[in-house]
């Protein structure tokens, strides 16, 4: 696979000691749903924005299949952005927005008309090109800000936060709509969010980023199963820290209790462990204390107190003909199977 | 009998005539009355020494608008008053033409700064407004007449003293009404370039427009509403405007407002001044009219 974004040492600073960007390094693929995951302030939207060319970097390349991008104007770049705010034009028709791009690029008028049509019918709206985008509803714009982006046909899309200003339900939506309109149209996509559920859904590799620097590029499974350190670990879904003692096969915890140890590391690490991954059980192999017991329909979660920690998550799930609900304060069994303990040592 | 329903119908129109009636007054006494007196007086026949003689109807100052009497008592086609209005009405277009050339880009400009710059620079945009526009102009007199510092100022290139004239011209007026009216266009259009989402434009960039076609497809539409706000402010105050062609005007370059004032004044005709002054609220009040439909049907289309 070709690389669509090759980006070398990228910095940006916004003035003496505030590095937004601390020398990146990414390739992106070409056809390839990459998506930049981080808090707010991670330096995700500047990247994007530098890949634009809305901002000039401090220092470093940007290569757009092969050729640099970095002191190219933003209308001379091969990649289109969908904004935040959609930023339509309020002053023009939905036809007019959809058919900007093309009609910079002086494009005859019939041809504008039909890829207009054939944009609007790949956004499943037909019928509303007449009218005005302050007309529109917000899921509607959305749609109409991905048609006028897609129109043109650029090599590479910036999603910016794309679907944040939407609800829940419109967004689940949208989040299959993006997947099928980035397989119908065969360009590369690139999403910036700070919703790692949304990453995880539609990505097919995410670099998760904090603090200017890029912690880990990988596809979901392999971020979500093998963070790379505990930041990763503790934005990513939900992760229970527990600090221990690697002793060869064994990891012993602040209160002498023991768990098996898949591998090599030494001395003081951390221990990852998903609340789904390990379950409440009579033989299991760590003592706990129930701290808290919250009901959320599908699961249970439990807090638990653990080796002298509290706030252990223990996610568990509601079947039928289940066992009472544990009470506040009762001893319980934890089974935390080896493969579910992720060591980090940092 | 009213039922209640009535009654409290009734009671809430009484409230609501209630609530306009010192407004609607104040729109009787200080706009409807002095506009019918003077709508009456023009129709009158005039004193001898100013003033008219109430009772005497005629349309004798409306006829003077196009006709003189000659020796003869016949009527003569006379342009005198026409010329004076056709200088007016094109001096208040290309005020406002000029005024828009040179507002826009300084309003965009004030638009781009930092919000601590831009609060500056638009105090000093109102820093004219601290002094007498009487004192304004003399200083334009000065600056514009034969010797004075523009005359010098060509006279370093060549051109001899005095051999341009620029004050008491047409251009003098111009430049008057030009420098007086400026901030009157710069801060509507200021208020909507910075209501501007900025991020419209870079879309545009975004979809390949480069500055020039951003500016024309963008900004420029979306700055229109201050524009008009603007070329209203600027062209209806120069149209009727007085005390700039008076002094750099220099009775060579008349405009509608002197020529009421004359009538009022020395040539003790104030029906005719009447009458020049309708016909001069009539053209402001049909050049609203044709804007206020323009922008009604711009929504309609919308």
């Amino acid at each position: 696979m070709s690389s669509a974004i090759s980006i070398e040492t990228l910095s940006m600073e916004f003035g003496p000691g505030m590095k937004a960007l601390d020398e990146v390094s990414l390739e992106i693929r070409d056809n390839e749903f990459f998506t930049l995951l981080g808090p707010s302030g991670c330096g995700k939207t500047t990247l994007l924005r530098l890949i634009a060319g809305f901002e000039q970097p401090s220092a470093g390349v940007i290569r757009l299949y092969g050729e640099p991008m970095q002191d190219l104007p933003p209308f001379r770049r091969p990649v289109n952005t969908v904004f935040q705010s959609y930023a339509l034009f309020p002053h023009m028709t939905v036809a007019q927005n959809i058919g900007f791009g093309l009609e910079m690029q002086g494009k005859p008028k019939a041809e504008i008309a039909a890829t207009v049509e054939r944009m609007l019918a790949l956004v499943k709206l037909p019928d509303v090109g007449g009218r005005r985008a302050d007309q529109l509803s917000g899921g509607q714009q959305q749609r109409i800000a991905l048609a006028r982006a897609l129109a043109s046909r650029p090599k590479v899309l910036l999603l910016d936060e794309s679907l944040s200003a939407l609800d829940m339900k419109l967004r689940k939506e949208m989040q299959i709509e993006l997947k099928r309109l980035q397989a119908e149209t065969g360009i590369t996509f690139i999403f910036v969010t700070h919703d790692q559920e949304e990453a995880l859904t539609m990505s097919d590799r995410i670099a998760v980023m904090s603090k200017g620097r890029i912690l880990q590029v990988g596809t979901p499974s392999e971020i979500y199963e093998n963070p790379a350190n505990r930041t990763v670990a503790d934005f990513i879904g939900e992760t229970n820290f527990l600090e221990a003692q690697a002793i060869g096969e064994q990891l012993q915890l602040a209160d002498g209790q023991t768990l098996p140890s898949h591998c090599s590391a030494q001395g003081a690490v951390t221990l990852a462990i998903r609340p789904e991954r390990v379950a409440l059980s009579e033989s299991g192999n760590l003592a706990g204390e129930v701290e808290e017991v919250v009901y959320i329909g599908t699961d249970t979660l439990y807090l638990l107190r653990v080796a002298g920690q509290s706030g252990f998550r223990v996610r568990e799930q509601n079947g039928c003909g289940v066992r009472p609900l544990l009470q506040r304060g009762a001893p319980v069994r934890l089974e935390v199977p080896a493969a579910a303990i992720r060591v980090l040592s940092e | 009998m009213s039922t209640p329903r009535q009654l409290a119908e009734r009671r809430q129109l009484l409230r609501r005539l209630g609530l306009i009636a010192p407004g609607m007054a104040m729109l009787a006494v200080f706009l409807v009355a002095p506009l019918a007196i003077m709508l009456l007086v023009s129709f009158l026949q005039p004193g001898e020494y100013g003033g008219v003689k109430w009772g005497e109807y005629s349309a004798e100052a409306y006829i003077s608008f196009f006709y003189e009497r000659d020796f003869d008592d016949n009527l003569v086609f006379n342009t005198d008053y026409l010329g004076i209005f056709q200088r007016s009405f094109w001096l208040a277009v290309a005020t406002t033409v000029g005024c828009l050339l040179i507002g826009f880009p300084t309003a965009l400009y004030l638009a781009l700064q930092s919000e601590k710059k831009r609060n500056l620079l638009l105090f000093l945009v109102t820093v004219p407004f601290w002094t007498n526009l009487l004192v304004r102009v003399y200083a334009w007199m000065l600056l514009l007449r034969n010797g004075g510092l523009v005359d010098g100022a060509l006279g370093v290139f060549g051109v001899p003293e005095g051999s341009v004239g620029l004050l008491y011209s047409s251009g003098a007026v111009m430049i008057g009404l030009l420098y007086s009216f400026l901030p009157f266009m710069v801060l509507p259009i200021y208020t909507s370039l910075e209501k501007l989402d900025w991020r419209l434009v870079e879309a545009a960039f975004d979809l390949g427009a480069n500055r020039w076609q951003a500016l024309k497809r963008v900004i420029l539409p979306l700055a229109l509403p201050g524009m008009l706000a603007g070329a209203t402010l600027v062209f209806i105050p120069a149209l009727g405007n007085y005390i700039i062609p008076e002094l750099l005007g220099g009775g060579k370059a008349l405009m509608i407002g002197n020529l009421v004032q004359l009538q009022f004044g020395s040539g003790h005709n104030w029906p005719l001044g009447a009458a020049l002054a309708f016909s001069l609220f009539s053209l402001v009040l049909l050049a609203l009219l044709f804007n206020g439909l323009r922008q009604r049907g711009q929504e309609v289309r919308a």
